[in-house]
């Protein structure tokens, strides 16, 4: 819920920082261990903060593409994946897809068409509908 | 099949009612009238056009036991017919709004109704018997963005309302003269006129078509997020549930049973929700998938037989490519923005088997629950 204030000050800014970094190692390690999808529910997860601050949302995009640019088998990554990440996972996906980056659109493309299979237009209209989690 | 009727009365319908007999049903065919149609035999005649407003009407409720019509419109102003001999005569309702009034709809004891607005305000009416006026009070201050839909609880003092600022709130409507203390308001009777009683922050997009179940005790609205949220114990500590379904939209909704809801919009097909035996609610499925036959122009007063041997045949064919016979066999081409309820005339019970939808096609559909197993046992 959206229980934090719009704009954060300087050293909140830096532990939201941490936060990511921490969230980086923990999905290094992952795809180390070849578990592309559990790299990905972890930068789903411990929602992305709600800020306007640009380098938070820049690094924390850094660290979701990393693990979004990981999935090689996108059926597979579905069925282990929970309809409860579908959301989120739509609106990174559109993230992904205003860099402009070939291979990124090309990745966030292939996801998107299965996920706008298995979910619906629903989802695409509550991730441009979600105002809590920044991206 | 559960459409036993589609009539086409427009190029498009912004809302519409019916008459207490369900012999008539007004609607806006979006402009600045109201046309009303009578069944006749096989099929409807325009019997009146109802002309005063400058704008778009945005809203029509047809009261039950006084037979009376009011309408809301872009023009800012509410009008209250009254039929005198064979005309409709109306009285102005002066709303004091500075933007459109959106929706309008009478109370259960039709002494007061109700008018939400783009100028972030609603308007509670009653007629003043020694002016012969109808009266505007506003609760002003309250929402921060248009007021998109109104409903009344059973016991005629609470009102919730719906905001493109994405709240559902729940106020008191009470009006010294109009309203006795003894009503059945249980612990909401002492609350003064305005007071909000529960402002639900459920939804982070516009909300739409809030509705309140037959016994008040469950309250639902909709998000422009795809989703549905439903609330129990409506008061201090609500119970809260928010439903996410796979496709776009509703507009509006209606409460068919305490357990059962239709929700209808920009999908073009009313979608059911239902709640099981621990109160969880969920969609169940999609209603009129198949194709109907389209452009019957039958009656309201269609037999239930006759729908029935209409509509069984049909619920056969169908089940090869659902999706794709979905979207081609709909019965409403276009988004629906309507729902009205078909209360049977001698009808007591809470449970509505028939309802009708209109949308932006420009069509009024039929509909009904009879004969649908899978249903049926949420009635």
């Amino acid at each position: 819920m959206a229980t934090t204030c719009d704009f954060v000050e300087a050293d909140n800014a830096e532990a939201i920082i941490t936060r990511i970094e921490h969230k980086s190692r923990k999905i290094e390690s992952l795809l180390k261990q070849l578990k592309p999808v559990e790299a990905l529910k972890t930068a789903l997860e411990g929602s992305p903060p709600n800020t306007r601050d640009e380098r938070c949302k820049s690094a924390n995009w850094i660290v979701v593409h990393r693990a979004l640019m990981a999935i090689k088998d996108v059926d597979g990554m579905f069925s282990s994946l929970d309809p409860e990440y579908y959301d989120i996972l739509m609106k990174y996906l559109y993230r992904g897809l205003s860099t402009g980056d070939r291979p990124t659109c090309d990745q966030c493309l292939r996801i998107h068409e299965k996920l706008t299979e298995r979910a619906g237009l629903g989802c695409i209209l509550r991730s441009l509908a979600d105002t809590v989690n920044t991206v | 099949m559960t459409a036993i009727a589609v009539h086409q009365f427009a190029h498009c319908i912004t809302c519409h009612a019916w008459s207490p007999d369900h012999s008539m049903v007004a609607f806006c065919p979006n402009n600045n009238e109201v046309h009303i149609y009578k069944s006749l035999q096989d099929n409807w005649e325009r019997v009146h056009v109802l002309q005063k407003h400058d704008q778009l009407i945005s809203g029509i409720d047809w009261s039950v036991r006084s037979n009376r019509i009011v309408t809301a419109s872009h023009d800012r102003n509410s009008y209250v017919w009254n039929l005198e001999g064979s005309e409709w005569v109306p009285t102005l309702v002066i709303l004091r709004l500075n933007r459109a009034a959106l929706c309008v709809q009478w109370s259960p004891k039709e002494n007061k109704f109700a008018v939400g607005s783009g100028a972030k305000t609603v308007c509670i009416c009653y007629y003043e018997q020694e002016n012969n006026w109808w009266v505007s009070k506003l609760i002003r201050k309250r929402h921060d963005s248009s007021v998109t839909n109104v409903a009344w609880h059973p016991n005629n003092l609470l009102l919730a309302t719906t905001s493109t600022d994405g709240k559902c709130r729940i106020f008191s409507t009470f009006i010294k003269g109009v309203d006795t203390k003894d009503s059945k308001a249980g612990t909401f009777s002492d609350s003064k006129f305005g007071e909000l009683i529960v402002q639900l922050d459920l939804s982070f997009s516009w909300a739409f078509g809030v509705k309140w179940s037959a016994s008040g005790n469950t309250l639902a609205y909709a998000g422009h997020n795809s989703m549905i949220y439903f609330v129990d114990e409506v008061g201090p500590s609500p119970l809260a549930q928010s439903v996410a379904f796979r496709d776009l939209p509703l507009r509006d909704i209606l409460f068919v049973s305490e357990r059962m809801v239709i929700g209808v919009g920009f999908d073009c097909h009313p979608m059911a929700f239902a709640a099981d035996e621990r109160g969880i609610w969920s969609f169940v499925r999609f209603l009129g998938e198949k194709k109907t036959a389209s452009g019957s122009k039958y009656g309201s007063q269609f037999s239930e037989a006759f729908g029935k041997l209409y509509g069984q045949p049909r619920q056969g064919v169908g089940n090869d490519s659902v999706e794709s016979s979905r979207l081609r066999g709909c019965v409403h081409e276009n988004c629906i923005n309507c729902i009205v309820p078909l209360k049977e005339p001698g009808g007591r019970g809470s449970t509505i088997k028939r309802f009708s939808t209109s949308g932006l096609d420009g069509k009024v559909v039929i509909w009904d629950l009879e004969g649908q197993d899978d249903l049926s046992q949420y009635l």
